[in-house]
């Protein structure tokens, strides 16, 4: 399917979100909007009773003031002086019949009032009407708003009967304390933005007017009598209502790019056969709201921004779906299964391989038999247009095979997750695309450089594809310098490049417990390396955090392995005098990983990522056994 | 058959702009290629007003994937622009073609000599075409080579069937129309294991009018028979 059906059948399937106000974790609010209808910050609230009478007024507190109000394609693209009123709630200037009576300029030509209160009128009399909103305009058309607010203290006047523009230290002296409406707007007095609510009387539990069903189709109905001549709508193939007009703010509110424009009567990216952006294409009225309200919904709902590009993955039927930029523990935590916890270090891939396994089927099963994925990447180039970079849509059974393959094949273990305890966390798996950026490119690489790579990274994961050389030189050529950064991040780069480099060699089949049998000559140069900087380490006090001799020489072991191992094993020495019969352990070892490289390939050709992969594996080992021997030393001193 | 060509036409980029994305300017390709730029690659191959191409099929072979790149298109005005635009990558794909006279030309009835045609066709096909092929847009070159279709392993076998919603098939152009209008076609087609078997133009039923078009008048004067053209070659040969 096109990528705008998918969005619309999106929309079709979770009609029943509709209008519902839901929170994210951070506490951002999304909504899925009903078609004709968008969202605005409001700062007054207006109640009237069934006749149209004042009942009461109140300042919005912040955290409530997003409101779901109906709006026309001329009012939604309202943009300067242009005079085009919402229908329902809309600024003071609109609704006020009195404005200009208080101070408020409007220019000469203008008549914002009349004209609210014409299509208000309009509405309040057809077919569709609704009884709340009767009696709204039977308030409004009174023209008495500014009196009322002032009369409640809402709005301030100054002493001539004006509407103050903005609070200053002198009007606190003058009128007292700052009035309440001052603290919830930036702007001036006369641009306060009014939403209007009916009161019923001996109901308590009354649905607002703003998300009220009844009241959003009301307008739809009314609305959607009015559109414009049919025409062929190219989504769908339908004869519907066409529209020129199609939203903004898809990624964020005030976000000027739309992803359908037409603007352009000078760039020929259409001129030639066509003369109109018109004669281009057509979107019916009714697909282009709703594919663009499920968009937004979506990106709100679970979409990931970097640097203003948007990563979106949703599943029809059921949205939420595992993302392939996501690593292991993200994808388990969604799951609502602790990682940290099953992750059992002597077994590490046959556990993680299983427990992956169960997660993937336990989506597979909860997902419906014939749902499909979607997957888009969008940005803009220029302020004022969308572009799509990526769309796929596959089945979903296929999705997750390849989200499986994925963590299952370019998986190592990492240890710079946390927990919600903010407790490192050892676990195995994929990494996250955005760390893979990270780990190629360093963490001050700019924002463009992060989401080009997380770009680069996808087809990886969902198509199965080779991870792009270049990835991974940079990243093999940055977690072979340790000495450039800090510890933390060199580790984090380390186990990163090792799952990247365990992907490149996935026929070899690598892993992060020692192979011994492994004769592979870059995997031994490996393993020496980790056993001296295991070793120094050893003889270094515990307090003493500078680094190995082993590390710093890590990027010349990586070009001139031979050269350098006898600068470093001259260099062991006073560590191996100083560590006594310990030492005899870590010589042995040495000699026997050394004594399996065939002398002809210790040379000097530099080495390839495999050394990587054996460094981390002998130095996991060694780390591990001795903590094994400790277990088991305070295990016999127990016993005793 | 006597009028039927088979050919694979391959590149690296390809961009087949999804309309909704074309008129501002931020071009997004749709999955597949559209009946009408198979038949402008037909038409790069051999092409003579006398005749009208029929595309009957289209095989997917190589999986689609979509890259993004920044372009700057040519601001006429004058200063700079920067756009997105997203291509469908390393493409291939077989096409099966066949010709028919064009029933709103007879104008050019005495140029009418299927076999002669055919054989230019075929000849043109195995030179990889007469003009510069492309995929879909101008910067996408691409490269022709005669094959046997269905033949060869595509990704998309037993793949089954995915439908790829709402389509423009292809522009209707007066001279093929008789119709003096320039209309665009939809349709919903469906890859079935990687096949696309289009329907003919005059079978669409979703024709949506652009603007009133004429076409241009073709005579003896300015277009050669392919008889004629016969008779001229021998007539160099035995020089």
């Amino acid at each position: 399917m096109g990528w705008m059906y998918d969005l619309f059948q999106t929309y079709e399937e979770n009609i029943d979100q509709v209008g519902k106000v839901v929170r994210t974790r951070s506490n951002r609010e999304y909504t899925l909007l009903p078609i004709a209808h968008t969202t605005q910050n409001a700062q007054i609230e207006i109640t009237v009773d069934e006749q149209g009478n004042f009942y009461q007024a109140k300042v919005i507190d912040k955290d409530d003031a997003t409101t779901v109000i109906p709006c026309t394609e001329g009012s939604f693209g309202r943009a300067g002086s242009a005079v085009r009123p919402h229908p329902l709630h809309d600024k003071l200037v609109y609704v006020a019949g009195d404005f200009e009576k208080y101070g408020g300029k409007i220019k000469k030509e203008d008549s914002p009032y009349d004209d609210y209160l014409e299509k208000l009128h309009e509405w309040s009399e057809s077919a569709f009407s609704n009884d709340r909103v009767k009696a709204i305009y039977q308030y409004v058309q009174k023209g008495t708003i500014v009196e009322d607010l002032v009369a409640v203290s809402i709005l301030t006047l100054d002493k001539n009967n004006k509407l103050i523009s903005k609070w200053s230290k002198e009007a606190t002296e003058e009128y007292g304390d700052k009035p309440e409406l001052f603290k919830v707007i930036n702007d001036t007095q006369d641009k306060v933005f009014i939403r209007f609510n009916t009161h019923k009387p001996g109901e308590i539990n009354n649905i607002k007017i703003w998300q009220d069903g009844k009241v959003y189709d009301s307008f739809i109905g009314f609305y959607k009598d009015k559109l414009q001549e049919n025409d062929l709508c190219y989504v769908t193939g339908e004869r519907k209502p066409r529209t020129v007009m199609h939203s903004s703010g898809l990624r964020r509110a005030g976000d000027k790019a739309k992803l359908i424009s037409s603007n352009d009567t000078t760039g020929f990216t259409y001129r030639g056969r066509f003369a109109k952006g018109n004669d281009v294409t057509c979107v019916s009225y009714d697909v282009s709201q709703k594919a663009h309200n499920a968009l937004k919904w979506l990106i709100l709902k679970q979409g990931k921004t970097v640097d203003g590009r948007v990563f979106l993955v949703w599943g029809s039927q059921k949205t939420s779906i595992p993302s392939p930029q996501d690593d292991a523990v993200s994808f388990f935590n969604e799951l609502g299964i602790s990682l940290a916890k099953k992750t059992n270090e002597s077994n590490t891939h046959e556990m993680f391989a299983e427990e992956i396994n169960r997660a993937i089927d336990g989506y597979k099963n909860d997902l419906p038999y014939k749902s499909e994925v979607t997957i888009m990447i969008l940005d803009a180039a220029t302020p004022g247009r969308l572009s799509i970079m990526y769309y796929r849509h596959i089945d979903k059974e296929e999705y997750l095979n390849r989200i499986q393959n994925w963590h299952q094949t370019c998986s190592w273990l990492h240890r710079y997750r946390k927990d919600e305890n903010k407790k490192q966390i050892l676990f195995y798996g994929a990494p996250a695309t955005k760390d893979i950026a990270y780990a190629a490119y360093g963490f001050k690489a700019s924002d463009k450089v992060i989401k080009g790579t997380m770009e680069r990274m996808l087809p990886c994961v969902v198509d199965g594809q080779k991870i792009p050389l270049d990835i991974i030189r940079s990243a093999f050529h940055r977690a072979s310098n340790p000495v450039s950064m800090e510890r933390w991040e060199w580790e984090k780069t380390l186990s990163i490049t090792c799952a990247l480099l365990n992907k490149h060699y996935e026929k070899e089949g690598y892993d992060v417990s020692l192979d011994v049998t492994n004769k592979n000559r870059d995997y031994l140069f490996g393993r020496l390396l980790a056993v001296a900087d295991v070793l120094e380490r050893r003889a270094l006090s515990t307090n003493e955090g500078r680094a190995s001799n082993a590390l710093r020489y890590m990027n010349a072991f990586a070009r001139h392995p031979a050269r350098t191992w006898q600068v470093i094993q001259a260099n062991l020495q006073p560590y191996q005098a100083k560590l006594g019969n310990q030492v005899i352990y870590y010589n042995r070892l040495i000699d026997e990983i050394a004594s399996n490289i065939n002398i002809d390939d210790f040379s000097n050709k530099s080495l390839s990522g495999i050394y990587l992969l054996g460094f981390y594996s002998q130095r996991h080992e060694l780390y591990r056994s001795k903590k094994e021997n400790q277990d088991k030393i305070t295990q016999t001193k127990e016993e005793e | 058959m006597r009028n039927q060509v088979e050919f694979e036409v391959y590149g690296a980029y390809a961009l087949f702009t999804d309309p909704v994305t074309k008129m501002g300017g931020e071009k997004l390709s749709y999955q597949v290629p559209t009946y009408q730029a198979l038949k402008g690659i037909t038409e790069s191959l051999y092409w003579k007003p006398t005749i009208l191409w029929i595309i009957d099929g289209v095989r997917i072979m190589n999986p689609i994937k979509m890259e993004a790149k920044g372009i700057r298109p040519i601001e006429y005005k004058g200063g700079n622009t920067l756009a997105n635009y997203t291509y469908l990558k390393n493409v291939r794909y077989q096409v099966r073609a066949h010709f028919i006279f064009n029933p709103h030309r007879p104008d050019l009835a005495y140029d009418r000599n299927e076999h002669k045609h055919h054989n230019i066709a075929i000849r043109c096909v195995n030179a990889g075409g007469r003009r510069d092929v492309f995929l879909g847009t101008r910067e996408c070159p691409a490269y022709v080579e005669p094959c046997e279709f269905g033949k060869g392993e595509g990704y998309y076998d037993q793949y089954g069937s995915i439908h790829l919603g709402t389509m423009v098939h292809g522009l209707n152009y007066p001279d093929e129309t008789g119709v003096n209008m320039l209309e665009t076609r939809l349709w919903n087609p469906v890859l079935e294991d990687g096949y696309i078997h289009f329907i003919r133009p005059d079978e669409c039923e979703l024709i949506r009018p652009i603007s009133e078009l004429t076409p241009k008048s073709f005579l003896k004067e300015n277009v050669q028979s392919v008889e004629d053209l016969e008779k001229e070659m021998a007539k160099g040969r035995r020089t």
